[in-house]
């Protein structure tokens, strides 16, 4: 993608200094994250492999770490992202009428993007604005005491352009939902699809026989510390296994 | 009892965020006095005698918690937690945004404290704007040499690093916090080892909460015994207490431990009119709900745990007999069961299952024989996993059945009671 390499070009000192705060690199990733999301509007594929290069993780690594993030769009949102607090204190204060007022207004429901691809719209855990409620953030700028005059008048600057809260940058155009299928299951409810989610449960990634290995050869060589935490452990030896697959298949294809 | 402005004091009235109005309020004062006549075992020294604890939540004496750095030559870390999502809780959120330079001050103080010569702050990722706000102040303060290299001239190097979060509760948990900050997912983790062992990049680290490092610039300042001479017998000081609710004025107030539940909700403006009491939930989303015969008990940390309850973060969320409670379990069910990290099976099943269970009691579509599963999954779930989030759903569930069984019970389907509570049967004769 071409667009994005001159991106990624000019980004590129901004990313360094970032890293450069912290004794490790991968400390980046969330700040390195949120400075392509806020070029691009969303965080792309391209702007998650970059990351990659730049920390040295595989962009799988890389993604799992940004899946676990709502701040982080997978997928590109609208000009304007609607997030209303649905928290206890709004949520006895009126917030669910604000929120019907908005999916009314707007037509369409939690996660969703209108068809113009001005508004995204969600439903967000409290926002820590419990004394002015109903709370919202509109591209993370803070409305407080929402009431349906207040969106109104809201709604239509947006529309106008004569809103006070810059839009989301859109390098691409939205779709109806910016949640992607395991995200939608968990919106829906269906949180532990489990195996009969899978489309083939016993294929689970076919790395465990070298994985396993590769770690009982790092234990006997006491390259493996008390210390070490046993998910870090998982990254590398994982990278590893990485690595070897892919000599393999460079050696396979000369 | 009225309310005491320590760390609120000018808010609202001067603009904090202004280098030089702080400045001129005698901000950065203590830091000066610290770094060029104490050593750091006398900030910590000071710290323990405050008996100064925890703001964040779980109330850990603050000294004590740093006497557990071991005495190494491993680089060690302060880590300042404004991760703040405990559903109730705006204190940090108006800390970060009203007085950033105090925020500052107490890092620096807290960085002292531990000998670390690299702190971080954890900005909730929603606080776009405060970490604007902070970034501003920190650079003003390295500008006027208050932080980097031989501050001050004395030698002593102290770089302060800020961080923001995507949107995550659980990097509000000191080990998911950690984690976050490594670059990971925000999944907490199994302790031992403590952070004060193997915390950031698995070296030492004290992790404190926002308000709980700012009050050491008062401290400084006024002395331990200052700090010591207000509260109770065990929770002394002040604390920033987060009102929100059906009262008339919500807001921060900032009052000394000890003020009576009764006292809080007339400082926020009291009950609407014509409105009665039903409950108090005092510390933030995870706490169980205080009630009518605790109004005239002190708000401090032993009292609200003898009440079975928790302190918490200062969260004081009020409820009138307008409350629908089976909807306010729902939703605070849903709150956890939504930020589960889903490490621990009792927790993300358990979580998510009950919420399914209470989203058909607040249609109306409840099984007679669902108040006792609810009951058994809830003390199921309860400390099963690697933090306290899984355990934190039981509690406001647990006190609002038990409390108002009938509000409950009005939403049991009537088919269920017909079926002699099997819920297999009362499925299928849907």
């Amino acid at each position: 993608m071409p667009g994005f390499d001159a991106l990624y070009e000019r980004l590129r000192p901004e990313c360094e200094r970032l890293i450069a705060q912290y004794e490790q690199p991968r400390s980046a990733l969330l700040p390195i994250v949120h400075l392509f999301q806020q070029h691009e509007g969303y965080t792309s594929r391209e702007a998650m492999r970059a990351t990659a290069e730049m920390l040295r993780l595989t962009p799988a690594v890389v993604e799992s770490t940004v899946s676990f993030y709502t701040l982080f769009f997978r997928k590109p949102v609208g000009r304007y992202v609607l997030q209303v607090c649905r928290g206890l204190s709004c949520t006895i204060n009126g917030a669910e009428e604000i929120m019907a007022y908005f999916r009314e207004k707007l037509g369409i429901g939690h996660l969703q993007t209108t068809a113009d691809g001005l508004f995204s719209y969600e439903e967000v855990e409290c926002l820590a604005a419990c004394d002015r409620p109903t709370c919202m953030q509109v591209n993370l700028e803070f409305f407080y005491d929402l009431t349906p005059a207040a969106i109104d008048e809201m709604i239509e600057a947006m529309r106008g352009g004569a809103f006070p809260v810059a839009p989301m940058a859109q390098t691409r155009a939205p779709e109806s939902t910016w949640a992607i299928a395991q995200d939608d299951q968990v919106a829906t409810g269906r949180k532990s699809p489990g195996a009969t989610g899978v489309a083939r449960p016993n294929n689970a990634g076919g790395l465990g026989d070298a994985s396993g290995v590769i770690m009982l050869d790092r234990f006997v060589n006491k390259e493996i510390a008390f210390s070490e935490r046993s998910n870090e452990r998982l990254v590398r030896d994982s990278r590893a296994v990485y690595d070897v697959l892919e000599d393999g298949e460079q050696h396979a294809g000369h | 009892m009225p309310v005491t402005k320590v760390l609120t004091a000018g808010i609202g009235e001067v603009d904090l965020r202004d280098f030089t109005v702080y400045r001129d309020r005698g901000g950065y004062k203590q830091w000066e006095r610290a770094v060029r006549e104490l050593q750091p075992a006398q900030v910590l020294e000071l710290a323990d005698r405050s008996g100064l604890r925890g703001r964040g939540g779980a109330g850990f004496p603050t000294g004590k918690k740093w006497s557990f750095l071991p005495n190494d030559n491993k680089p060690r870390y302060l880590v300042c937690n404004c991760d703040e999502a405990e559903p109730g809780t705006f204190k940090d959120h108006m800390l970060l945004e009203q007085t950033p330079h105090l925020v500052l001050e107490g890092i620096l103080l807290g960085a002292y404290g531990i000998a670390s010569h690299h702190a971080f702050i954890y900005i909730r990722g929603e606080f776009k704007r405060g970490f604007e706000i902070f970034s501003k102040a920190l650079d003003e303060a390295r500008a006027a040499g208050l932080l980097g290299k031989n501050i001050f001239g004395t030698g002593y190097d102290l770089e302060v690093t800020v961080h923001r979060g995507a949107g995550a509760y659980i990097c509000g948990e000191e080990t998911g916090l950690l984690n976050s900050l490594e670059g990971k997912r925000g999944e907490p983790r199994l302790k031992p080892p403590f952070p004060a062992i193997a915390g950031l990049y698995g070296m030492p680290t004290v992790v404190n909460n926002v308000e709980t490092l700012a009050y050491l610039v008062p401290i400084l300042e006024k002395g331990a015994e200052w700090f010591a001479a207000v509260g109770t017998e065990r929770s002394k000081g002040y604390k920033i207490i987060s009102i929100s609710g059906h009262v008339r004025k919500p807001g921060n107030y900032e009052v000394a431990l000890g003020t009576t539940v009764r006292e809080l909700i007339e400082i926020a403006g009291g009950l609407r009119e014509g409105r009665t009491l039903k409950a108090v939930q005092p510390g933030g989303g995870s706490s169980a709900c205080i009630f009518d015969e605790h109004l005239d008990w002190p708000y401090d940390y032993e009292s609200m745990a003898k009440a079975g309850s928790m302190l918490g973060s200062g969260a004081f969320v009020v409820f009138d007999d307008t409350t629908d409670f089976v909807k306010c379990a729902f939703n605070l069910v849903r709150f956890f069961a939504h930020e589960s990290c889903g490490q621990c099976t009792p927790c993300r099943e358990g979580g998510h299952w009950l919420e399914t269970v209470l989203h058909r009691f607040v249609e109306g579509r409840g099984l007679r024989s669902d108040l006792e599963m609810i009951r058994r999954v809830s003390s199921t779930i309860t400390g099963l996993n690697l933090c306290a989030l899984g355990d934190s759903i039981e509690p406001f569930l647990k006190s609002v059945i038990n409390r108002f069984p009938e509000q409950f019970e009005a939403r049991i389907d009537a088919r269920s009671l017909q079926q002699n509570g099997s819920p297999a049967m009362a499925a299928s004769a849907r």
